[in-house]
């Protein structure tokens, strides 16, 4: 059986987009720090952890709480099950710049172990994990651009070979100011109903067309 | 499910330029990890693992013009032709993918400044377009950045890949070079040892970096294996401690999942390991979740060891060249020390390997932790074995 997207959601051009409709709009060209702050009180999320992760933990981790918010089914698999697997493009360079100019001056040499950790980008899975307790398939891959049919064809096969039975998946990327989060979340199929989209290569397409 | 079959590999550290070069220094117990001041890696003296820059320069000027490659490519392209040259496999074919691994790629291009490669340089995509190029690939490669695990990571998605017939080799290559940046980052979290690395050790302070690259090629076809009792990849899975971004798990649960997972993904049922391939970085917290996730996989009996204390922790080619180690264990019937070990130093009890053996070993499970909260773990065995 196909496996279907629960919901969906894209973070791109001042706006949050959930499964089709704009649920959020920045009229007021705010920076991005400001922006994905004015996200984050939008949907009423508490998490204080959230105000020490980096540029680009920040995009994955709101598209996730907007994904799992509302998801009380999600709650009941096994989080050992459910999966986080993303793709990017920038890896960490934002942070690793700023990482960078602490160990430039030899006279004012102080590397930040807090800067330092977000300089992998498989961080912004490990977040999403720890603030739902999902220990399940994780992996970080890099492409040049978002690359629909690899992700959809890896989560799949995860799926149907019985290795997970959900999945937050998708993209997110952070450089420069420019961000762009289309995150899924991808569920086994379990009635069939005339409104089931599934995680397919050419629908995602469409999608965020 | 069709049949995974390792066909060739290679190895490169400060222990050589080939794997059977590398093995033989381990079986000697011989340590590639020196001390260096050099201000371009270290505001104070550091041990570390480096490969030879001299030699790198000579042996990749004869398949490549040094001036064009980053040091990290100049090591994985090297790494790659000699795995390439031990088989027949084409690296240009639409059916051969490639598979990187990589934690910071060429982050020193970024810390010097240097844009004269180009501005992409720097980034990951950019550096498996490179290698896949100058092997004439014509297939977009897939790249890994799971931190500590990444090559592991990298083994399981080429053999998935293979599994579902996408693709019939892949050719899957993981590195990463030393510059001030990793140093520099893990000496901020004081946890860097000052001396050696000592895994599972009670007296263990800190990890050793390394850098290097290891490639091991995949096939799903049987001509491309050896002819008598052939290695395969029978499983392998990837999880998460979901506990924190920069310390492992307190009860070894993520570690424990991987290692069930791989172990089901393998169809193995029993508790005949032969051998266990740890990660042991010699971080007082490592290890000793290791050991409770070995426990609670009822795998205290196997024989483990960590090869850090040989070259370093190799960060995103750890995976690969560890699980090469092991395919040598099988092939030459040895068990190889850990270095650095001598009061145990971990709450559970584990079999570690004190002394170089010779012993029959026909499989091995190999395991991995890193930042992010990620673990991986991978089963292989001989082909007639398991």
């Amino acid at each position: 059986m196909e496996n279907i997207i629960s919901k969906y959601c894209i973070i791109q051009n001042r706006k949050v987009i959930v499964d089709g409709e704009t649920q959020f709009e920045d009229k007021d060209n705010l920076e991005y720090g400001k922006l994905m702050k004015s996200i984050y009180k939008h949907y009423q999320i508490k998490y204080p952890k959230y105000f020490k992760m980096d540029n680009l933990c920040k995009i994955a981790f709101l598209g996730s709480e907007i994904l799992m918010h509302d998801k009380e089914n999600i709650k009941n698999i096994d989080p050992a099950r459910v999966g986080v697997i993303l793709q990017n493009t920038h890896s960490t360079i934002d942070t690793d710049k700023k990482y960078t100019n602490t160990i430039k001056d030899k006279s004012n040499y102080f590397p930040s172990p807090a800067v330092f950790v977000y300089t992998l980008p498989n961080v912004m899975i490990g977040e999403i994990c720890i603030r739902h307790k999902f220990q399940g398939e994780n992996a970080c891959f890099i492409s040049k651009d978002f690359n629909p049919e690899f992700i959809t064809e890896h989560v799949n096969e995860l799926l149907d070979e019985g290795k997970m039975d959900a999945c937050i998946t998708g993209y997110a990327d952070y450089i420069d100011g420019k961000y762009k989060a289309i995150m899924f979340l991808v569920e086994k199929n379990k009635e069939n109903r005339k409104d089931n989209i599934s995680f397919k290569a050419k629908i995602i397409k469409n999608l965020i067309k | 499910m069709n049949t995974i079959y390792t066909v060739s590999n290679n190895i490169i550290t400060s222990l050589g330029f080939s794997s059977n070069e590398n093995f033989e220094a381990l079986k000697k117990g011989v340590s590639g990890i020196k001390e260096t001041s050099d201000p371009e890696i270290t505001q104070i003296p550091l041990h570390v693992s480096q490969v030879d820059s001299e030699r790198l320069n000579n042996e990749f000027s004869h398949i490549g013009n040094p001036a064009d490659y980053t040091r990290l490519e100049q090591i994985m392209i090297l790494s790659i032709d000699d795995a390439i040259k031990q088989t027949d496999i084409n690296p240009e074919s639409d059916e051969t993918i490639f598979i990187f691994s990589s934690t910071k790629g060429n982050i020193d291009l970024l810390e010097r400044n240097n844009l004269s490669f180009g501005e992409d340089r720097i980034h990951l995509w950019k550096l498996g377009e490179i290698i896949s190029r100058f092997f004439h690939s014509p297939i977009t490669p897939v790249i890994i950045s799971n931190a500590c695990v990444s090559g592991l990571t990298a083994i399981t998605t080429g053999a998935q890949l293979l599994r579902k017939r996408k693709y019939k080799n892949a050719i899957v290559c993981g590195g990463d070079i030393i510059s001030e940046f990793t140093p520099s980052g893990f000496q901020s979290f004081k946890a860097i040892s000052p001396q050696p690395c000592r895994p599972f050790d009670a007296n263990r302070d800190g990890i050793t970096l390394g850098e290097g690259a290891g490639t091991i090629i995949l096939s799903s076809e049987e001509k491309h294996a050896e002819e008598s009792n052939p290695i395969i990849f029978r499983g392998g899975a990837n999880t998460n401690d979901a506990n924190h971004i920069s310390g492992p798990s307190r009860t070894g649960d993520g570690l424990y999942y991987a290692i069930r997972n791989a172990l089901a993904d393998a169809n193995k049922t029993d508790k005949n390991i032969d051998y266990i391939s740890g990660h042991g970085t010699a971080t007082p917290y490592n290890d000793e979740m290791e050991s409770k996730a070995i426990s609670w996989a009822e795998l205290e009996h196997v024989p483990v060891n960590s090869l850090k204390a040989y070259w370093g922790h190799t960060l995103g080619a750890a995976g690969i060249v560890e699980s090469i180690a092991g395919i040598y264990s099988i092939q030459e019937n040895c068990l190889i020390k850990t270095l650095g070990y001598s009061e145990h130093g971990v709450s559970k009890r584990l079999n570690i390997i004190t002394e170089y053996k010779e012993t029959t070993i026909k499989n091995f499970l190999k395991t991995a932790s890193g930042f992010g909260g990620s673990n991986a773990a991978a089963y292989f065995s001989q082909i007639n074995n398991d």
